[in-house]
């Protein structure tokens, strides 16, 4: 009995274990659980991060036709994730941080941390370094999340990336400034201090 | 006329012994008789044999036995006159018969089945009319017999009573005398009215005769003469013989046996040793036994009250017994006593009977003995569990190798038939079981539900989780129903096994929508990522 990997048509590679049966009902056997939910995670994460989702929600599981389909249901073993082991996966990768609840209060819809806000803080940095070069200069949050020219933080969401900022806020890098049309950002030199 | 009034026809063809009721006795007979009427010679009775018994007098014909044979109650009889004969005349008896009180029947009903009135049971003969009683509920035979079946034979019947339109039952004829009529509208009524039956007019029984009032009108008729001459018969010996028959009628009426019938039937009826039939006789039977199964219980209560204060004074007995014994071993136990054996056995005896000391525990010793018995009954259990056939058949785990204990309870009950064993027993039998069976059969609790059971080494659940293992790894997936078919167990048990299996993280569930859960092996535990890099 082997499972084989499968290539979905947007080219991601599902795991073997994608492929078995069991893992998509909730195990009574507490380790077994926390095996398939270790997997779960990960699989969630690295698809979303393959396909720059932001956000899933329980009722992926429940209507098909969304985005998480390949992940959610295997139609060549006949089985799809039960929108309560999704809510129990979901619980538990916010537990880990791996996930926030977003809107906050209720366990529906959660905001994925496949980048921590750490994480996005570096490459928010970068960016602005590398790719712009605008030092000094106020940007909006609209700026960043919707460049021009398409970059890894497109289509950020604004609480992830104002997360993200505090980050940098806190390292002394960045300064929040409330502007007219919404809230800016202006970055520092990182030896500024 | 007497003649007809006061006598039945009966069929002279039958032996006489057979007309007679149950209770009455022939005593003596006398051929070559002649009947009087009155003072008239009865033409169609010259030549007859007379028979006197306890209640009546027969007279049976001798050239036509069958129609011109008649019977004559005793109890009809006032008197009796004996003339003995001079020259040509026959030595003759006179029979004076009463004039009120006699009750011929319309019919011949003795001779003849009747009808109940209560329950309409058609009761046999055989009984004479006074101490009859209905077969089937025990009520006495009317007098008045309404419901009797047969009509009124033309000879004895009056020939009057054959156009009567009487709303009443055809009634003795002979009681007419004190009828009384309504003064209103003159229709005769019994005597013991107050009323009149037909207009509710009150009855005065000194009522005069109504003159007026047709002869034939409703009732019973008249008889037709009250006469001294037609209340009379006479008896004529043509061959003599007529001293010892008169002799024997005086006999039979001074005992009066119609009436000592009907006294004793009387006294009988609280008496047990009657014989009864019917509904009467089950209640009374049913009654009988209920009261001699009382009385018995009530006896052997007493025998049973009598053992407890036996029992009771045995105990004190062996109690006092078991403490001298101690006292005594105590004393011996620095030389070395034997004396322990005996006030064990003591003490087990007594525990074994149920009879527990109160102030004396339970010692090593009796546990001692206890086990022994324990790892005998072990022994015999490995018998009936492993047995190769003989006596108790083949043994139950003979080719099963997990089986339910209830059912091995049950079973060894059934094999044992005798002195079953209490499941609290059976219990402390099974620790020793695996020492005596081979393969070991060892008990098992499941945890989810409690479920004991013994199984062979087969079923141990690392046995039956490696097996399953294996099952799976060939197969890739099993229900419960499949893995039951395999192993040959009932689903019951596999379940359990397999929920045992789960537990110990050897199979997870495969639960597809609205389906049945599914087995697979759990290979999961070091499952290394094999999907997209990131």
């Amino acid at each position: 009995m082997s499972f084989s990997t499968y290539k979905t048509p947007s080219g991601f590679l599902l795991p073997s274990i994608h492929s078995a049966p069991p893992f998509f009902t909730q195990q009574p056997n507490a380790a077994t659980q926390v095996v398939f939910t270790e997997q779960w995670t990960r699989l969630i994460l690295a698809y979303a991060r393959y396909r720059r989702l932001f956000t899933v929600r329980v009722e992926d599981a429940e209507v098909s036709g969304g985005e998480w389909d390949e992940v959610l249901r295997n139609p060549r073993i006949n089985r799809r994730l039960m929108p309560g082991q999704l809510a129990h996966i979901l619980s538990v990768m916010v537990s880990e941080n791996l996930a926030m609840y977003e809107p906050a209060k209720q366990t529906r819809a959660t905001l994925l941390y496949w980048r921590l806000p750490e994480e996005w803080a570096e490459v928010l940095y970068e960016w602005q370094v590398v790719n712009t070069g605008q030092l000094n200069t106020i940007l909006t949050f609209y700026e960043i999340s919707e460049p021009p020219v398409p970059s890894e933080l497109s289509g950020i969401p604004q609480s992830l990336l104002r997360s993200a900022i505090a980050v940098l806020v806190k390292g002394g890098r960045a300064q929040l400034i409330s502007i007219s049309d919404g809230d800016g950002v202006r970055f520092f030199p990182r030896n500024a201090k | 006329m007497t003649l007809q009034r006061y006598t039945r026809s009966v069929d002279g063809t039958i032996p006489i012994s057979a007309l007679l009721y149950g209770d009455e006795d022939s005593y003596a007979s006398q051929d070559g008789v002649g009947i009087y009427d009155g003072v008239q010679k009865s033409i169609n009775h010259q030549n007859g044999t007379v028979y006197v018994t306890t209640h009546r007098l027969f007279y049976i014909d001798t050239t036509k036995p069958h129609s011109r044979s008649f019977a004559l109650d005793l109890s009809s009889i006032v008197r009796t006159q004996y003339y003995a004969g001079l020259f040509t005349s026959s030595p003759k008896v006179t029979i004076y018969l009463t004039q009120e009180t006699s009750e011929i029947m319309d019919s011949d009903e003795t001779s003849e089945s009747w009808l109940c009135e209560v329950c309409d049971f058609r009761n046999p003969p055989g009984s004479s009319p006074s101490g009859a009683k209905c077969a089937l509920c025990g009520v006495p035979r009317s007098k008045a017999h309404s419901a009797a079946p047969i009509p009124p034979r033309a000879v004895s019947a009056p020939p009057s009573s054959a156009h009567l339109l009487s709303s009443s039952p055809p009634a003795p004829s002979a009681g007419r005398l004190k009828e009384v009529a309504c003064p209103a509208c003159t229709f005769l009524n019994h005597p013991a009215l107050t009323e009149c039956e037909i207009c509710g007019t009150a009855l005065t029984h000194a009522a005069l005769p109504m003159k007026s009032a047709p002869s034939s009108r409703p009732g019973t008729p008249i008889p037709e003469g009250a006469g001294d001459e037609n209340s009379m018969l006479r008896l004529s010996f043509r061959r003599g013989g007529d001293k010892a028959l008169y002799a024997v009628l005086k006999r039979s009426l001074l005992g009066k046996a119609w009436q000592v019938r009907a006294k004793t039937i009387g006294q009988r009826t609280t008496s047990t040793n009657v014989e009864r039939f019917g509904i009467d006789g089950l209640v009374r039977g049913v009654e009988t036994s209920a009261q001699s199964a009382q009385l018995d219980m009530n006896d052997a209560l007493k025998d049973l009250d009598a053992l407890m204060v036996k029992a009771r004074e045995m105990v004190r007995l062996a109690g006092e017994l078991n403490e001298r014994l101690t006292v005594v071993a105590g004393l011996n136990a620095s030389s070395g006593g034997t004396e322990p054996d005996t006030a064990t056995f003591i003490r087990s005896s007594l525990v074994q009977l149920g009879l527990q000391m109160t102030d004396v525990p339970v010692t090593l010793d009796m546990a001692h003995d206890e086990k022994r018995w324990y790892e005998q009954l072990a022994r015999e259990l490995a018998g009936v569990l492993q047995g190769t056939g003989g006596k108790n058949g083949i043994g139950m785990m003979r080719n099963r190798g997990i089986i339910p204990l209830d059912e091995v309870w049950g079973g060894w009950n059934r094999a044992r038939g005798v002195a079953l064993l209490t499941p609290s027993q059976f219990l402390q039998v099974l620790p020793h079981l695996p020492a005596y069976t081979h393969p070991a059969i060892a008990e098992r609790t499941f945890h989810s539900s409690n479920l004991r059971v013994l199984h062979t080494p087969t079923y141990t659940p690392a046995a039956f989780a490696a097996r399953l293992h294996g099952m799976l790894l060939i197969s890739g997936s099993r229900t419960t129903l499949d893995i039951a078919q395999e192993e040959n167990v009932p689903v019951g048990l596999v379940a359990e096994m397999v929920d045992e299996a789960e537990a110990q993280g050897v199979v997870c569930r495969d639960e597809a929508e609205h389906g049945e859960v599914s087995w697979w092996v759990n290979d999961f535990q070091g499952y290394v990522w094999d999907g997209q890099d990131t």
